[in-house]
């Protein structure tokens, strides 16, 4: 029986096989080389796709539930909240995998950035990433939007409204993104479908193309797995042969080139990385479907712009930026947005500033403390935010 | 040695000329798609009157509040509420929207402090509306408004500079 079973599967993993190439595929994708070293810190990038490809599953699940129209946002996830027990589950989720995404995806680029991991050839997997960093702010920004209670109406009037700051063309920006001059209904149906068609249709594919990437140069690592190879190119020390790769090396066979330089030590992707990118990303879904049951997704009030007693208070992900604008005088007041504009920008041009070879975060103060200062920057906004609004 | 043939022979034509022709159709699609992008940027918005109250019912010093609603852009949804603060200025009267000119959070006025307070940022202007402290960068915007022989106040929906 079972093994009449396993026949029937084989061959029909044969036929596939035949006409789809799977054998190929899984083998490229399960039996990468990996770095030994560090492999923990390599887990934030599959926690990372892990919670966005949650995000798709309950966001496309939401859109069963709610309906984009000033009228009735308020009132279908009011009623979800009220007669709907697994519905705000998965509205639950949905909301704190978001909160618990945009912090992993900042581990995850702060480990790249410390890592030195953006150097050549993998100047376009930063890249990629910093736009998939930037998509998923516009996400979590956009998706604040459209339950229309009271914290997500506020928070549209300021959002839209900073635009509005921008030289020259600010006030039309704002009435694109508004549909008018002031709020109303196209603003809600504008937003939403920026937040579930325009930026997942963008979104995604760049993270085929980060992940393809990935795979063509293979993951860098950290600088721990290169040591012997860098101390082999002064002469001190031969390095032991690196482990031999299965498949398709990206990297060379020999450790030369320093730019292109072979780990020392590898493993297997599956089923070594596989099984520490299971346990975190486990963990986490574990822990959002917890916050998910506990705590779940808040809703105010229903809107109401003429309110005088509503003091709105920014998602936490959007404190820096609300505390700059508490910080900044009226006469620079566009200074709210060149800031994260130019830091954005210097973002994408680090590969291309930082172009030495050098990866030891230690031999690299030049790139190091200028990202640390950027850090400090948004911590300390984050901080005097949240003391301002909770008394802390 | 031979010349090459510059001429344009009918195939070439006919791949250049379809190429031409599926570029033009493709910018064509794009008028429309952008054309109702921009849209509301070319829609005058419906200017209403509506009535707030009797001036004589503003009495004192401090800024009175009103409750009035307005008819939304775009298509008909119900009329939303928006509040105005009346208030005496010598022997007239202003309008007050409660619209921050910094970021348009709703502004209230706290009779403690004499002023009207932005509960995001902080912005602080006098009874009159004028900013004097914090980010904003304007006074409070003022309503369109007449009083009319019996001291009914009328305002419309569009301030009197442009925010």
């Amino acid at each position: 029986m079972i093994s009449e079973l396993r026949g029937w599967a084989s061959s029909a993993y044969n036929w596939m096989d035949e006409r789809a190439s799977v054998r190929s595929l899984l083998r490229k994708g399960l039996y990468e080389a990996v770095p030994v070293r560090g492999a923990w810190f390599y887990t934030l990038g599959s926690a990372t796709l892990v919670l966005i490809l949650l995000q798709l599953v309950t966001g496309i699940f939401l859109t069963l539930l709610y309906v984009p129209s000033v009228t009735e946002a308020w009132q279908s996830l009011n009623y979800v909240r009220q007669h709907d027990a697994f519905g705000s589950i998965v509205r639950g989720i949905h909301l704190w995998s978001a909160y618990v995404l945009l912090f992993v995806i900042g581990l995850h680029m702060v480990r790249t950035f410390f890592s030195g991991s953006y150097k050549r050839p993998r100047e376009l997997n930063w890249v990629t990433g910093v736009g998939l960093f930037v998509l998923v702010l516009a996400m979590a920004i956009t998706g604040a939007f459209l339950p229309w209670d009271q914290a997500a109406y506020w928070t549209a009037v300021v959002v839209t409204n900073i635009a509005s700051y921008t030289p020259i063309i600010g006030s039309f920006l704002r009435a694109l993104w508004r549909g008018g001059d002031t709020m109303g209904p196209v603003t809600l149906v504008r937003t939403f479908g920026i937040h579930v068609w325009l930026l997942p249709a963008i979104l995604f594919p760049l993270i085929g193309a980060h992940l393809a990437l990935l795979r063509k140069h293979g993951e860098f690592g950290s600088y721990v797995n290169y040591r012997g190879a860098y101390r082999a190119r002064e002469g001190v020390e031969t390095p032991p042969a690196p482990t031999q790769r299965r498949i398709e090396p990206p990297y060379p066979a020999v450790p030369t080139d320093e730019l292109w330089a072979a780990p020392l030590e590898t493993e297997d992707f599956y089923p070594y990385q596989t099984f520490k990118d299971g346990l975190v990303s486990v963990v986490l879904v574990a822990v959002v479907f917890l916050l998910a049951v506990t705590i779940g997704a808040p809703l105010e009030e229903a809107a109401n712009p003429a309110t005088t007693s509503y003091t709105p208070v920014p998602e936490w992900f959007y404190l820096p930026l609300d505390e700059l604008l508490v910080l900044v005088p009226q006469q620079l007041i566009p200074l709210v947005l060149v800031l994260p504009a130019g830091g954005v920008a210097l973002l994408l041009l680090l590969p291309f500033i930082d172009r030495d070879a050098e990866r030891n975060p230690f031999e690299r103060p030049a790139v190091m403390i200028p990202g640390a200062f950027a850090v400090l920057f948004v911590v300390i906004l984050t901080l005097l935010g949240s003391g301002r609004l909770f008394n802390l | 040695m031979a010349v090459p043939d510059r001429r344009l022979s009918r195939r070439r034509f006919a791949i250049l000329g379809t190429q031409v022709v599926a570029g033009a159709v493709t910018i064509t699609l794009a008028v429309p798609i952008v054309g109702f992008l921009i849209s509301p940027l070319f829609r005058r918005e419906r200017v209403v009157e509506r009535e707030v109250g009797n001036v004589a019912d503003v009495t004192g010093p401090d800024p009175q509040k009103f409750i009035v609603t307005f008819p939304q852009n775009a298509w008909p949804v119900p009329d939303v509420p928006v509040a105005v603060y009346v208030v005496r200025v010598g022997q007239g009267y202003k309008v007050l929207s409660n619209v921050c000119s910094h970021m348009q959070c709703p502004v209230r006025w706290q009779p403690d402090l004499g002023q009207f307070l932005c509960p995001c940022h902080g912005g602080l202007y006098d009874r009159t509306g004028l900013n004097i402290g914090g980010p904003p960068p304007k006074p409070l915007p003022e309503f369109v408004h007449r009083i009319d022989g019996n001291g009914v106040l009328f305002i419309q929906n569009r301030f009197t500079e442009q925010i």
